[in-house]
């Protein structure tokens, strides 16, 4: 306690306004590096403020300069134990080309919550598929979209209007941007719904499999079955895959809220997040840029055995990719191959 | 009279830091209006870039107007999260609606953000904006002590209000050449005993907002406090008090209060 207060801060204020100004320039240039002894110079005077904040107690100023002294040491703090990122390695390509090999090694690492998001997407699938194979009526209950109820007229119209379709690359490029748009919302709130304890993503992902199964069964029953999968699957192999990792994203989202008082590298499991995010995003704009150019031909333009043909290399690639892709081995020390900026 | 101070500070909510030398401080927390006030206005300023760039982008793509709409559909939605992520990333936590509402977004333990941070907090974003107008976010704010939304709450991030504050400055009373009040040391001193620092801080106010005040209130609250002190604290004698005004008396009282030392050297 200090009973002269006024004597006090006439004396402190010095300290005070050195510690101000160095803060000043560090925080202007975030960027900067201190010498050995502007670093001993603001840690002693991040001790003093420290020191001088828990003495004044009492006293007519105590109110005003408690404020203050809470805000310089707070400054003081933030800068000594943070290390932050150096503005040249941020900078560099190669850094970002990295992301390239840690999303493989980033859904490797956490694959059983991609088995989750598969088991959950084939439960729904399965019931889809069944309700519409025993009770054809369901249907209209399944499928909310008129176009994918009626597989005669959609598939008619589909194949009458491909005329037009071939000299329309404008609007295929507009409806591609607007597939990536919405395929890249719905996967990112599958994936942020992991705050739900995954209730919501595996909800999400139920739905979408009884969709997917309903539209299968249905399509296959009219006679339809190879039209669906050259329609479907040129950019089916990426979306529904992404959509799978938005889930695995979203379950290990789930476990990583659960555990985080346990979690001593949560700032890493976090990135880890958001790897995967950043690589499902990359592969819907893949599909996007399918769907709008290539699933939309039908034969004769395009013969539906060479669609299937395409569909089925890019499912090999992909799986290629996503296994082989990046370091082998899984554990700890992968860990710490994630691009890092913590130093 | 610490915890009257100290419950004075803790009114609204705050984030409590303990550092490794054993020092407390707390850092005010953003309110949802302020939050919401910040993120209208940087709202404003990324539909005006979007817009900006659409016209750009259809002047570019005049011929091909298909693949324009293809750009501009791709690049508002990049903006849209990018934004908030990279300013909040390079500027310290700080977007424009933010820094103009002194708020920023910092570490739950004290510390600066992280980039990955920031680009977590603001993807985070499909979900706190549903179902309309950040309903989620905002519930996520209001139910969580450190005013989180889902984004903040994944991310470890939260948003504090950095106000400017200065030293307390040395006011023109605390250097008087000459105060009357120091000829009758006695009462001074008693001044000095009695008065609160709430009741000093009060005094310290009103001059300091000497101009803010309209003349006629300026009068009557110095009236009112000059009376107050003379007849309940330090009864200064009659023919003093009669020549100087009232806000002289504040001044002289406030010299007493917060002034040097110099009452002691009149003493010895």
């Amino acid at each position: 306690m200090i009973l002269d207060l006024e004597r006090f801060q006439v004396q402190a204020r010095p300290r005070w306004r050195d510690l101000e100004s160095l803060l000043a320039a560090l925080e202007s240039r975030p960027d900067r590096r201190l010498n050995l002894a502007e670093g001993e110079q603001l840690q002693e005077l991040y001790a003093q403020a420290a020191a001088d904040l828990n003495r004044v107690t009492h006293g007519t100023l105590a109110h005003e300069l408690r404020q203050y002294l809470e805000r310089l040491v707070a400054r003081a703090y933030a800068e000594l134990y943070y290390a932050p990122p150096v503005r040249s390695e941020i900078w560099q390509p190669r850094r970002w080309l990295r992301i390239f090999t840690a999303f493989p090694e980033t859904f490797r690492r956490h694959f059983r919550y991609f088995a989750l998001a598969v088991l959950i997407t084939l439960l729904g699938c399965a019931l889809g598929g069944l309700a519409v194979h025993y009770d054809p009526a369901s249907v209209e209950v399944l499928l909310p979209a008129d176009y994918l109820r009626n597989p005669d007229q959609r598939v008619h119209q589909e194949e009458q209007e491909q005329g037009q379709h071939l000299d329309s690359a404008q609007t295929e490029a507009a409806f591609s941007a607007q597939l990536i748009r919405h395929n890249i919302q719905v996967a990112l709130l599958a994936a942020a719904l992991g705050v739900t304890f995954g209730i919501g993503t595996a909800l999400l992902l139920f739905e979408n499999g009884v969709l997917l199964g309903a539209v299968a069964v249905h399509y296959t029953q009219r006679g339809f079955g190879l039209f669906m999968t050259a329609w479907l699957l040129p950019h089916g192999v990426f979306e529904i895959p992404s959509i799978l990792i938005a889930g695995q994203a979203g379950f290990y989202l789930a476990r990583l809220l659960l555990r985080r008082r346990e979690d001593r590298n949560f700032r890493q499991s976090m990135r880890e997040w958001l790897i995967l995010v950043v690589g499902l995003a990359m592969m819907l704009v893949w599909a996007g840029v399918m769907e709008a150019f290539f699933s939309q031909h039908h034969a004769p333009v395009l013969p539906y055995g060479f669609k299937v043909a395409v569909a089925a290399s890019e499912l090999v690639l992909l799986t290629i990719y996503l296994l082989m892709i990046g370091r082998r081995e899984i554990g700890t020390e992968a860990r710490s191959s994630v691009p890092s900026e913590n130093r | 009279m610490t915890d009257t101070q100290l419950t004075r500070a803790s009114t609204a909510a705050e984030l409590t830091i303990a550092t490794p030398e054993g020092v407390l401080f707390h850092l005010p927390l953003a309110g949802p209006a302020s939050r919401l006030y910040a993120m209208l206005l940087d709202t404003a300023i990324v539909l005006g870039t979007i817009n900006g760039v659409g016209l750009l982008v259809r002047w570019i793509f005049s011929k091909a107007p298909g693949f324009g709409f293809m750009v501009i559909t791709l690049a508002e939605f990049a903006i849209g999260f990018a934004y908030g992520a990279l300013l909040e990333g390079f500027w310290n936590g700080q977007t424009i609606g933010k820094r103009l509402f002194h708020l920023r977004v910092i570490d739950q333990n004290g510390l600066p953000l992280r980039i990955e941070q920031a680009w977590v907090r603001n993807l985070m974003r499909v979900l706190d904006a549903l179902p309309l107008a950040y309903m989620v976010g905002g519930l996520s704010v209001l139910s969580s002590p450190l005013m989180q939304r889902f984004g903040d709450r994944v991310a470890g991030t939260l948003v504090v209000r950095q106000t400017p504050v200065a030293a307390p400055v040395e006011e023109f009373w605390t250097r008087q050449k000459y105060n009357s009040f120091m000829d009758y040391p006695v009462v001074a001193m008693k001044l000095r005993r009695a008065a609160t620092p709430e009741l000093a801080t009060l005094i310290q106010d009103a001059l300091r907002r000497r101009n803010e005040l309209a003349t006629y209130a300026r009068r009557e609250i110095y009236r009112e406090l000059a009376t107050y002190l003379q007849s309940e604290i330090s009864l200064f004698p009659d023919e003093l008090v009669e020549k100087i005004s009232d806000e002289q008396y504040l001044i002289n009282a406030s010299g007493i209060l917060f002034g040097d030392q110099r009452l002691s050297r009149v003493q010895g």
